[in-house]
């Protein structure tokens, strides 16, 4: 039996992570895979598209009513094509330690035995920013070995992506974690692939794959769906199969090389603008 | 990068209990971890009214960090007013609520309204140690206790002295300056200790000014008084030890009250005339014995170590070595206590280090030469390198684990006669 592959997917809030691991997820199940998907945010909303709705209780929801004392059952629900879905949750808004949260809900599905062996891979959707070590749990303790960073042409992703690899670069002098790739939700801007080919060369690793923006997506998501299983012959359905092989390919892992803020914005003046509309930009 | 910091000698800020406890009546409530209060509590004579160390506390854990105890705090101290019978309580919150960032204030202020005041302080471990957990508990009293007060109680003086338990002699001390500035024909005001409590917290907002003895400790807490209550303050350094310091001391005070001097003169003169007498008894002994050298260093707080310098220069013609001042002194009031350092008589000047690391001190000690048997004044940690030197060692300062002071003082000239009894029993034995 192969190591399970645990893989933490970072990015800058509202860069499309949720979504992006979850449609990855479901080109994994079409290619056999067996997937669990831990949402880590408070928020909770990281198995929406998988499990059909937000029904679900979270770790810290049941611990905070049940205790400790429960079966996996309790906090796991199956959802799309067999993944496995646990959501870490958190505290209300504005109390307590969300951090803390992640942590304890680590723990808790490691000491409920979370992690069996038929697993193939296991997906930490973190939320946006890396705000304390809480949120940096799923890279420590050899847990998640693979990341991938979710990013966009856009400066503050690009921005977010390059604070989030000094993190990992931190880990990586430690333990086993590398990088495995930039992976583009594109937001049509300009010479967005040039840009984030160049930004992920700069960063010692590679552009796994280059998602387009297709409105499909958003289509599937009003209907609580991946687009994999909304509308399975799109050709954005296609675009995640394809990243799901990419994933299932991927053999090139770093340890990043995070850039100063004046070589990112280098880059940027360099390869995030078309010729000739420099003083003409508009959406 | 992380250095070993040796035989610190403070707890951090939430053993302001102490604080609290020295305040007749007064409870501490703690938000923290289950073993904080056990873990700072160490020092004898305080149990009494309340236990020493077995508070009503939160005890937070793993579910309170990721939901926050706030809910935890409100029943905690529910339950604290409805089974324990006090005149204050006071809520402490120590590092974990506040990393978390609970509340405390909106979780107090429910309690506006209930038959006994309960007021926070915001004593984090990582906010600074004890001296300044004690500032945050005064602050707390003044801040939300306390309204100003319309008219001024004429002679009323409130006294702020001593770190309570974290300076063994504290009740004594409050109790000998409450007797001087008596004398003067004030009316002393102490919180703190026998008698007193919350009756003499109510007074604070009516004194006609507030006399701060200390070097630094109170000093926020007495502008802070200033400015809400309109109390002018006396900021009077040298904690008095002695005929020199407390002449001074009762001069300086009756000068700001506004004391006939006269009257002034006439304590000072009687209580001067017992001093010498009992010095010229056993002027013998202070000049011809010959294990007393000339030289002494303390290791103590900053009231520990300038009052006892002062006292050993200006009043026994001792020398000073080095001094060390442990209490993490503010950097911005170090210029000012070195100064008073260099104040002294035949104008002699004392070297001091602001010095929080037992083994650096340990280490100078070792080097200096003290021209014969060096006299260390300081806590418990200082035993066995002035043994290690054959020197005579007293035990002034936290630690302190040699002696058990019920109500004994070094303050005032009393204070300053038990002192050198103390140093020279310690010169004496050595011919047992």
């Amino acid at each position: 039996m192969a190591e399970i592959r645990q893989i933490a997917i970072y990015g800058k809030g509202g860069i499309g992570k949720s979504t992006t691991t979850q449609n990855l997820t479901a080109g994994l199940v079409e290619h056999g895979k067996k997937v669990m998907v831990v949402g880590c945010d408070p928020k909770a909303d990281s198995t929406r598209l998988l499990l059909g709705g937000l029904a679900q209780k979270t770790v810290l929801d049941t611990i905070r009513d049940e205790g400790e004392d429960i079966a996996l059952d309790r906090i796991m629900r199956t959802g799309f094509g067999g993944t496995r879905c646990v959501e870490s949750g958190g505290p209300e808004p504005g109390v307590g330690c969300a951090g803390r949260g992640i942590i304890t809900s680590i723990n808790m599905l490691e000491n409920l035995g979370a992690y069996t062996d038929d697993l193939d891979y296991v997906f930490y959707d973190v939320l946006g920013d890396v705000v304390c070590g809480g949120f940096a749990m799923p890279i420590r303790e050899g847990k998640a070995k693979e990341i991938y960073i979710v990013a966009s042409g856009e400066m503050m992703a690009l921005y977010a992506a390059n604070n989030i690899a000094k993190g990992i670069r931190r880990y990586a002098k430690t333990g086993g974690v590398r990088l495995g790739g930039i992976i583009c939700n594109s937001r049509n801007c300009d010479r967005e692939h040039d840009l984030l080919r160049a930004f992920s060369k700069e960063l010692g690793t590679q552009l796994l794959y280059f998602v387009p923006r297709d409105n499909v997506v958003q289509r599937a998501e009003i209907h609580k769906k991946t687009v994999i299983e909304y509308n399975p012959q799109s050709n954005q359905a296609q675009e995640y199969r394809n990243l799901a092989q990419a994933v299932i390919e991927n053999e090139m892992f770093t340890i990043p090389t995070p850039m100063t803020q004046e070589r990112l914005e280098e880059i940027l003046m360099e390869f995030g603008l078309f010729d000739n509309i420099e003083d003409d930009y508009h959406i | 990068m992380a250095k070993i910091l040796d035989k610190q000698r403070y707890k951090c800020a939430l053993a302001a209990m102490q604080t609290v406890q020295a305040i007749d009546r007064a409870l501490p409530v703690l938000h923290s971890g289950p073993g904080c209060a056990q873990k700072l509590s160490e020092s004898t004579g305080s149990s009494g009214y309340f236990s020493p160390n077995i508070f009503p506390c939160t005890s937070i854990n793993e579910k309170d960090v990721v939901f926050g105890g706030v809910k935890k705090l409100e029943t905690t101290i529910e339950n604290a007013l409805k089974v324990i019978d006090a005149d204050l309580y006071v809520v402490l919150t120590g590092c974990i609520p506040q990393i978390v960032g609970d509340d405390t204030e909106e979780v107090v202020s429910k309690f506006a309204d209930s038959p006994k005041p309960v007021i926070y302080a915001s004593t984090a471990g990582f906010k600074g140690n004890n001296y300044k957990g004690h500032e945050q508990v005064i602050d707390a009293i003044v801040e939300q206790y306390l309204e100003p007060s319309d008219t001024k109680q004429k002679g009323l003086v409130n006294i702020w002295a001593d770190v309570p338990y974290q300076d063994l002699f504290w009740l004594g001390n409050y109790r000998e300056l409450s007797k001087l500035i008596e004398e003067l024909g004030l009316t002393p005001n102490v919180i703190f200790g026998y008698g007193n409590g919350i009756k003499n917290i109510d007074l604070i907002p009516k004194a006609e000014f507030n006399l701060l003895v200390s070097p630094w400790v109170g000093l926020q807490n007495v502008r802070k008084m200033e400015k809400k209550f309109g109390t002018p303050f006396l900021h009077y350094r040298t904690l008095p030890i002695g005929a020199t310091e407390t002449s001074k001391f009762l001069r300086e005070v009756g000068s700001f009250a506004g004391v006939d001097s006269a009257k002034v003169e006439s304590v000072i003169k009687k209580h001067e005339d017992y001093f010498y007498y009992l010095i010229s008894r056993y002027a013998d002994l202070f000049l011809e014995n010959r294990v007393i050298n000339k030289q002494f260093t303390t290791v103590a707080d900053a009231q520990y170590s300038l009052a006892v310098t002062k006292f050993l220069v200006n009043d026994l013609g001792l020398v000073p070595a080095r001094q060390y001042v442990v209490d993490d002194t503010p950097k911005d009031q170090r210029e000012a206590i070195a100064q008073e350092f260099k104040n002294l008589n035949y104008g002699i000047q004392a070297e001091v280090s602001f010095e929080t690391d037992g083994f650096k001190i340990h280490e100078e000690i070792k080097q200096h030469d003290y021209h014969g048997y060096p006299l260390i004044l300081g806590g418990y940690y200082e035993k066995e390198v002035t043994e290690s030197l054959k020197g005579n060692f007293l035990n002034i300062s936290w630690p302190v684990q040699d002696k058990v002071v019920l109500d004994d003082s070094y303050v005032g000239y009393t204070g300053g006669i038990r002192l050198i009894e103390d140093i020279y029993t310690v010169a004496v034995q050595r011919f047992n």
